[in-house]
């Protein structure tokens, strides 16, 4: 990761007029001495309970260890990943995944988007709408999956029941295979398009006055002033939602746990749900290890080209 | 610093464990006690049960162990085996007795995480007075076959609740008369569905969690003639997925499943019980020692007293078809390798307690559901609840599931399959088979340890 | 060549800006349009919210009433009792999860606090090697799935025997919630200017001394705001709850919730009554720190 990009810059003017002018030798070893014994004990615990843990999956993900079958594993090279690679369960995960990730995220940046559009355009009222939209972000995501499992139950739940009073079917949420990942991605989308929101309404509000005082003497069109002037500045700070976004939802385990268990049948298994089941149903530490590496893989190698092309973007 | 430590012992840690293959042996003869005040802690499930096991050995037992506590922990029924065998794993455990599923000794054996009990049984618990399925089922390893105890096998564990399915009825809708046979079961709850507008005939479980989904297919498939597995040969595709299985998954899916509440798909034993509390089955599945909250008024929309309510509600065994055969549920007690020489021998002296005929018969009286015969024929155990009687009487009929190292991904497998099947994500024969190849490739690969193995 | 989040994002008060898309076009029509569909909108979201509170206070048969019951139920408040008090009496189980929920999430906020914070002025005060690498790469440990993290963290706690103890947990969760505290306080760091340490030193203090004394109390505030995020995400964390923790005195919150469904029957009032006992601090927190809200959400990766 040494070509990282920062997402945020450090303000070159201010690093510079850090280093005191004209001080003696014996001072700037202090501050070296000093930043070290700052830095070290936060670098330390994050090695020991990040890179260490990491490092340590990396080699078991090249043997057959087992947690509790006991005995040492053996070496089986690349045994592992050829497993998890080529099995038709694991492209079923990844499938399912992917299409949450894309429908979780699309669904939840333009209704978030939307809202915080629909929020910036008001003058009063905005600190306590933003407040009160913000409450299902804020909530366990325990605490979502169970409630909406209650909510969204065929037989007597609000929903249907609601459904009901308009003259609707009842609609089995949860055990159809289509329902049951468009629920997922509902409920995913209930608890984080306040943060999609927040994001951009930030961005909105940042945007200066001025661009749009101009854009209204030169009588430009509503539309024409929201993709010239408003969108291009909100984004990048979109893109970045965005991206935070996507990462959390391809790790989602919690909510699949609870909700559906990965039902019916395994067709909302997240690819997070499945390294579960792998590591602790079968204890194939092993084989669970290069599937988490994967993972893991996948994460860094996509946010990098995301954030390449965030840069890109940003030049031109 | 500490950290550093700590990532150099954890280094050679993986080294360590190679040690065991098998189980301890537990003492032949209880070791000395001790005069201290000592908590004896179980692992078990979030359940009735649970909580009445906890309140009848602190009552009982303190009597002749005054020093004693008796913590029962629990903890999610989904994460029950995840939470043993995690702590099993790590070679500590915070349980002294393990409440193993009958199915996960083999697992626990074979990574030595229980205590070989033989010896300790010939010495001091008196196995003439148990039928012999129910002391194999809940302690021998390797598995017995349906019905029969070998002698010369290893014990494990020692019963502690029996249970088996009860098929729960509405008299006031079909009639006193339990059905006699699965077909007239269905047939019955077809009639009962169409002349009860609101009701549906059926609920049983349906889940793709626990054992839920997998015990519903293999009680349909014991009852149909089919069988789980050729024990011996260690065969299941061909098997399983034979004639009467492929009969079984047909019924199940295609005659069972249309009597029931339309989003019945992930139920298991609390919305099955909820809809039978609501009054919307005709008949329901559920195990005995999930039943008792039926009979509680305040949980019920079917009567004010439990007798009302008992007006209403039917207990039997399940109908029969082909064979007679009923699912074997319930737990034994299984001492952990890890726990204090001190704690293994109070854990051996509650079991030698446990499971002596009075103790036995207050445990029934107190709604647990005991083994040894003259409790489970006792005027206790048979008054203490309408379904015990159904377990009296099924117990010469029970089957139960693989006990195999990979029962974990065995059960798993089925359950995610069944329940596809009984939701329409899959068909009922490709269901099957895929059931039959994956669990056999499962069974096939168990010479591999952790590695290649999805 | 690096985002600038910063410079998109200047940062002013909300207040000073006035939608200008009122005054000009549209009209009354447009704007009555715009009202209503935010109104829906904020329905839709808030109604799980309020559907939760309505049932914890709900008696049982109400909570399964179908079609549902809106407004004419009977009031309760014997689920609150539940949450807290065993049926036996005495402290139930989820009180004690509680209580463990706030040693665990307190400790660790305490811990990612003291390690953070002189981290994060290091990194903004001083020129180091490699220094957006660093910063990249401790941002990154909070990217990791956690299913994968439990799997070695597991394997290395089971050695010293740290499983199902508070440490253990307490130890995770300050790792976790470390690189968000570096980046956060850096941010605030950055913006205090580095002359009045300066001006310190001039004065005779040592570069630590002038820490301590000028910068430090201009820090409190969004130090105070980072430590409530790291709060909130202690107090949710579900996933190394459950595979590290099972006896029910170490348990968490959130794991002790989700185990009150999948036994013989669900009380949805208890849920929902401790559902809402529990979000309460978090919402009381959260809008505490209202203002930081944005940089709390990313990891202080974007600043308002």
């Amino acid at each position: 990761m040494s070509d990282a990009v920062p997402l945020t810059t450090d303000r070159p003017g201010k690093v510079a007029s850090v280093t005191p002018p004209a001080r003696g030798r014996s001072r700037r070893l202090s501050d070296r001495k000093l930043a070290v014994a700052f830095i070290t004990p936060a670098l330390l615990l994050l090695l020991a309970m990040s890179v260490f843990p990491l490092v340590w999956a990396l080699f078991l993900s090249f043997t057959d260890y087992s947690a509790t079958r006991g005995g040492t594993g053996t070496f089986v090279w690349f045994e592992n990943y050829t497993a998890v690679l080529t099995s038709a369960q694991v492209h079923l995960r990844a499938v399912t995944t992917l299409i949450y990730v894309v429908g979780a995220v699309v669904l939840q940046t333009v209704l978030g988007f939307t809202i915080a559009y629909l929020i910036s355009r008001r003058t009063h009222g905005r600190g306590l709408l933003t407040t009160l939209f913000l409450i299902p972000m804020m909530l366990s995501p325990v605490v979502v999956g169970l409630f909406w499992r209650f909510m969204l139950d065929a037989q007597f739940g609000v929903v249907n029941s609601m459904l009901g009073s308009l003259g609707l079917d009842q609609v089995e949420w949860l055990t159809r295979q289509r329902t049951a990942l468009f629920s997922l991605i509902v409920v995913d989308t209930w608890q984080w398009t306040p943060f999609i929101m927040l994001i951009a309404l930030a961005g909105l509000t940042a945007v200066p006055k001025y661009l749009y005082e101009a854009a209204s003497i030169d009588r430009a069109s509503e539309w024409f002033r929201f993709r010239t002037i408003t969108l291009p500045l909100v984004w990048p700070l979109l893109l970045i939602a965005v991206l935070f976004r996507a990462i959390e939802a391809f790790r989602l385990f919690d909510l699949v746990y609870i909700l559906t268990s990965g039902g019916p049948g395994v067709s909302t298994e997240t690819l997070s749900f499945h390294v579960y089941k792998v590591a602790f149903l079968g204890f194939n530490t092993g084989t669970a290890s290069a599937y988490g590496i994967l993972m893991v893989v996948i994460v860094i190698v996509l946010t990098q080209l995301y954030l390449r092309y965030l840069n890109k973007l940003k030049e031109d | 610093m500490l950290l550093m430590g700590t990532t150099l012992t954890a280094c050679s840690g993986s080294e360590d464990d190679a040690a065991q293959v098998s189980a301890p042996k537990a003492p032949a003869t209880i070791p000395e006690l001790t005069g201290d005040p000592l908590t004896l802690s179980f692992v078990w499930f979030e359940w009735p049960p649970a909580q009445a096991l906890e309140k009848f050995a602190n009552e009982e037992y303190k009597k002749v162990r005054p020093n004693a506590t008796i913590k029962v922990n629990t903890v999610p029924n989904a994460n029950w085996h995840d939470a043993m065998f995690t702590q099993f794993a790590a070679r500590k455990t915070d349980f002294d007795i393990a409440i193993l599923d009958s199915q996960h000794i083999g697992e626990a054996v074979t990574n030595g995480n229980i205590l070989d009990l033989t010896d300790f049984v010939k010495n001091n618990i008196d196995v003439n007075a148990y039928d012999p399925y129910l002391l194999a089922a809940y302690g021998q390893f390797p598995q017995a076959e349906t019905g029969k105890r070998d002698e010369n096998a290893s014990l494990y564990g020692l019963p502690l609740l029996g249970d088996t399915w009860t098929m729960i009825y509405r008299k006031d809708l079909i009639g006193d008369q339990a059905p006699q046979t699965w077909d007239e079961m269905i047939s019955v709850a077809e009639k009962c569905q169409t002349d009860n507008p609101g009701v549906s005939g059926l609920a049983f479980h349906q889940a793709n969690g626990s054992d839920a989904a997998a015990v519903t297919y293999n009680t349909v498939n014991g009852v149909y003639g089919g069988n789980l597995w050729d024990a011996k040969a260690k065969k299941i595709e061909g098997v399983l997925n034979d004639a009467a299985g492929q009969e079984a998954m047909d019924v199940l899916v295609n005659k069972m499943k249309p009597l029931t509440a339309k989003g019945s798909g992930n139920w298991f034993i609390d919305e099955v019980n909820a809809a039978v509390a609501q009054g919307k089955a005709c008949i329901a599945f559920n195990w005995i020692a999930a039943s008792g909250g039926l009979l509680d008024p305040k949980q019920s929309t079917l009567g004010k007293t439990r007798e009302e309510i008992l007006g209403k509600l039917g207990f039997a065994t399940l109908p029969k078809q082909k064979t007679d055969l009923v699912p074997l549920g319930g737990m034994g007690m299984h001492v952990s390798a890890y726990s204090s020489a001190a704690n293994q021998a109070e854990a051996l002296n509650f079991m030698k307690w446990f499971e002596q005929a009075d103790i036995q018969k207050k445990w029934a009286a107190a709604g647990g559901v005991p083994s040894r015969t003259d409790a489970i024929q006792s005027p206790e155990f048979l008054d203490a609840g309408p379904f015990n009687k159904v377990y009296a009487d099924s117990v010469p009929r029970m089957r139960d599931m693989w006990n195999v190292p990979q029962y974990a991904r065995l059960v798993d497998i089925e359950n995610t399959n069944v329940n596809a099947a009984l939701n329409g994500a899959k068909k009922p024969g490709d269901a099957l088979n895929d059931i039959a190849r994956e669990q056999q490739a499962v069974l096939d690969s168990s010479g591999k340890k952790g590695g290649g193995g999805l | 060549m690096a985002v600038s989040v910063n410079e998109a994002v200047p940062a002013s008060p909300v207040r000073d800006r006035t939608p200008p898309a009122r005054r000009i076009g549209g009209g009354r029509g447009r704007s009555v349009l715009e009202i209503a569909l935010l109104t829906v909108l904020a329905v839709v979201m808030l109604f799980p919210v309020l559907w939760m509170i309505e049932t914890s206070i709900k008696e049982n048969r109400d909570v399964y009433a179908v079609p549902a019951k809106f407004f004419d139920f009977e009031v309760t408040l014997a689920h609150y009792r539940d949450v807290f008090v065993a049926p036996g009496g005495g402290l139930s189980d989820l009180s004690v999860a509680f209580l463990n929920s706030l040693l665990v999430a307190g400790v660790s906020t305490v811990l990612a606090t003291l390690l953070g914070v002189p981290a994060a002025w290091a990194y903004s005060r001083f020129t180091l090697k490699a220094k957006k690498d660093q910063l990249f790469f401790i941002l990154s440990t909070r990217f990791m799935p956690p299913v994968v993290v439990v799997i070695p963290i597991f394997l290395m706690y089971r050695v010293v025997g740290l499983i199902d103890t508070p440490l253990g947990l307490i130890l995770i969760y300050t790792a976790f919630n470390l690189p968000f505290t570096i980046w956060m306080v850096k941010g605030f760091v950055d913006e205090v200017p580095a002359e009045y340490e300066d001006a310190a030193m001039l004065d005779g203090y040592t570069r630590l001394q002038a820490f301590r004394k000028f910068t430090l109390p201009l820090l409190v505030p969004g130090i105070a705001a980072t430590a409530v995020f790291a709060l909130i995400f202690s107090w949710n964390e579900f996933v190394f709850a459950i595979f590290l923790t099972s006896s029910d005195s170490v348990r968490t919150a959130p794991p002790a919730i989700a185990g009150l469904i999948g036994g013989t029957t669900v009380d949805w009032g208890l849920v929902a009554a401790s559902s809402v006992v529990f979000a309460l601090p978090v919402l009381i927190f959260a809008y505490l720190v209202r203002r930081h809200l944005v940089a709390g959400v990313t990891l202080g990766a974007v600043r308002r």
